[in-house]
């Protein structure tokens, strides 16, 4: 029978299994992270331009890694063709009609492919299907719009350096105004009249809100059942009544427009000397003449009183008076 | 024959190649090429000293864990800490983890293990041998029919090159531990988010290539620790020396082949 002499196998046997644990703890760790023990298919995108995308970089789909870049390779002329293991698990979620761009992770981290889009009414992607490419804003195209950028702030700070000078130069209106105390003073003075303004316009507002607030109590009782008001407004009967009134206004209204027609027609016939009382009261002649008549008809009824009460004096009639006086 | 008649015979006759000293550093290339041939032999032909391996393991791997565990932890909190003013400068200290990974296990826990391993497993070997030799063990051992080369060189080398990528493991999980606990101090980082972050951007290759190192550099310490010590000469200082040259030869060896191991993993990257 054989015996261990020494500890010594034991303790190295313990000592290389541990070892050998965290090797492959770190394998598998690794491995679960770079997607290697996970189920993969193969989906391709043709890109003109990749940017230093490499193969075991990431791909993403709404911000979570869903495989790698199984391959880089080129395509027809210039293009490069970037063969990807997405995984199955992802791929539901993945449809056909889904762009794939280049993107990187941070500002200066590496390249990664970035999958987004799709519509659920298509179908999820297959294995070999080809992505549709999206030109991506790369660092480049931001540095070229950066630099644009530059060219204007340049520009500003030049035209902000003349004006400045000119201010300084003590040319121009901000010039004077900086440098003249009086005008600084109007402008005081101007300013204190805007405030006073504001404080009116404030004032008028808060007026115009008590006036909203008024109209919405008013309206609140407009809406108030049974009141006359709501009553003009929401009674239908009332309204029809109200309707039949004004046809009949307007039917009045008619008439005495007419009236008011003929009127005038008549008047405008007075006013005309081609009949009779247009005469009487246009002419002068003839209102002179009839005047005369008037007073010799006055005259004429005068002295016919008088013959009158000599009549009755006279002994041929007084027996008649006498009779009508005691009746 | 021995290494050193060779060169006493080419002192005795005076006549040099290039010049004394640069001929004996080719001479030294060829009887190291020749007791690296006499290894493989040796390792590969029965009998097998498995029990003198397993007693080499236990004194090369697990008396060295604590010294390396210790260095390796160090390593760990000391990038981490030296390494945060320059990303956080730029806002980039949650790349910290992805950092201290790639450079603890790509680089620093290969290369600190090996130097390590170099200044107490080679020292150690080199003094070991090479008092053996002066004191004429090893010539005892050739008279009683015991392959001294075998038994004293051989499972030496196989144990150092076995242990070495072990310890290289336990370095970069304590050194990976001893980063944590600094992130964590100072960015309340989680566990989870850590090694999320760190095992990112690392790759298998790294791994390996990490493996793979520790291997060759086992394999050096033993060599270098064994040829000196095997071959000393001169007494007691000849002891010292050897324990010297072993580690001085290790560690300027362990740089050069990191040097040209780093250069062949980058072609295939």
């Amino acid at each position: 029978m054989k015996t261990i002499k020494t500890n010594h196998p034991v303790t190295v046997g313990i000592f290389v299994f541990l070892g050998l644990v965290i090797l492959v703890i770190a394998v598998f760790t690794l491995g679960n992270q770079k997607k290697t023990f996970v189920k993969a298919f193969a989906v391709n995108a043709v890109f003109n331009d990749v940017g230093g995308l490499q193969e075991g970089n990431n791909v993403w789909f709404s911000g979570v890694k869903v495989g790698i870049v199984k391959k880089v390779s080129f395509y027809a002329n210039f293009q490069v063709l970037v063969t990807m293991n997405i995984e199955k698990t992802a791929a539901a979620h993945i449809h056909k009609d889904a762009k794939a761009k280049i993107g990187s992770d941070g500002l200066i981290g590496n390249k990664i492919v970035i999958i987004y889009g799709g519509s659920v009414a298509t179908a999820p992607v297959a294995k070999d299907d080809f992505l549709t490419v999206e030109k991506a804003l790369s660092t480049e195209d931001m540095l070229v719009t950066l630099q644009a950028n530059n060219k204007n702030l340049l520009e500003i700070t030049n035209s902000f350096k003349s004006i400045t000078k000119k201010i300084d130069s003590g040319s121009g209106a901000i010039a004077t105004l900086l440098n003249d105390a009086s005008l600084s003073n109007k402008l005081k003075v101007t300013m204190n009249n805007l405030q006073a303004t504001t404080a009116n316009f404030e004032a008028a507002s808060l007026n115009s809100r008590n006036v909203i607030s008024s109209l919405q109590t008013f309206t609140a009782k407009l809406n108030t059942p049974g009141s006359l008001s709501n009553e003009l407004v929401s009674d239908t009967t009332v309204f029809n009544n109200l309707r039949s009134t004004a046809i009949k206004l307007k039917e009045s209204a008619d008439t005495a427009f007419q009236f008011l027609d003929n009127l005038k027609t008549v008047s405008e016939n007075l006013n005309r000397k081609d009949n009779a009382v247009g005469v009487i009261l246009n002419d002068t002649a003839v209102a002179s003449s009839l005047k005369n008549t008037i007073k010799t008809l006055e005259l004429s009824s005068q002295k016919l009183n008088e013959d009158l009460e000599a009549a009755q004096h006279n002994f041929l009639l007084k027996g008649y008076f006498k009779k009508a006086g005691k009746r | 024959m021995e290494p050193d008649s060779e060169k006493n015979k080419l002192s005795q006759t005076k006549k040099y190649f290039i010049s004394r000293r640069i001929d004996e550093f080719f001479i030294d290339i060829h009887n190291v090429s020749k007791f690296i041939v006499r290894f493989f032999k040796e390792a590969f032909l029965p009998p097998y000293e498995f029990q003198e391996i397993i007693k080499q393991c236990y004194e090369v791997g697990y008396k060295s864990l604590f010294l390396i565990s210790l260095t390796g932890f160090i390593t760990g909190i000391v990038f981490t800490k030296q390494s945060r003013p320059s990303l956080s400068t730029f806002g980039a200290s949650s790349w910290l983890p992805s950092l201290i990974s790639i450079a603890i296990i790509r680089a620093l826990a290969p290369l600190v293990t090996a130097l390590i391993a170099a200044g107490k497993v080679g020292s150690n070997m080199g003094a070991e041998l090479g008092s053996m030799k002066v004191t004429e063990q090893i010539d005892a051992m050739e008279v009683s029919a015991t392959n001294p080369f075998k038994f004293l060189v051989v499972t030496r080398v196989i144990a150092i090159t076995c242990m070495l990528p072990i310890l290289v493991m336990y370095t970069g999980f304590i050194g990976m531990i001893g980063s944590y606990l600094n992130v964590h101090h100072n960015e309340l980082t989680s566990y989870r988010a850590f090694f999320k972050s760190a095992f990112g951007t690392i790759s298998f290759l790294d791994i390996f290539s990490s493996v793979i190192k520790s291997v060759v550099f086992g394999f050096t310490i033993g060599i270098a620790g064994c040829y000196q010590g095997y071959y000393a000469q001169g007494g007691t200082q000849g002891v010292g020396r050897a324990a010297n040259k072993a580690v001085v030869i290790a560690m300027f060896m362990v740089f050069i082949e990191e040097m040209i191991i780093v250069q062949f993993v980058n072609a295939i990257r």
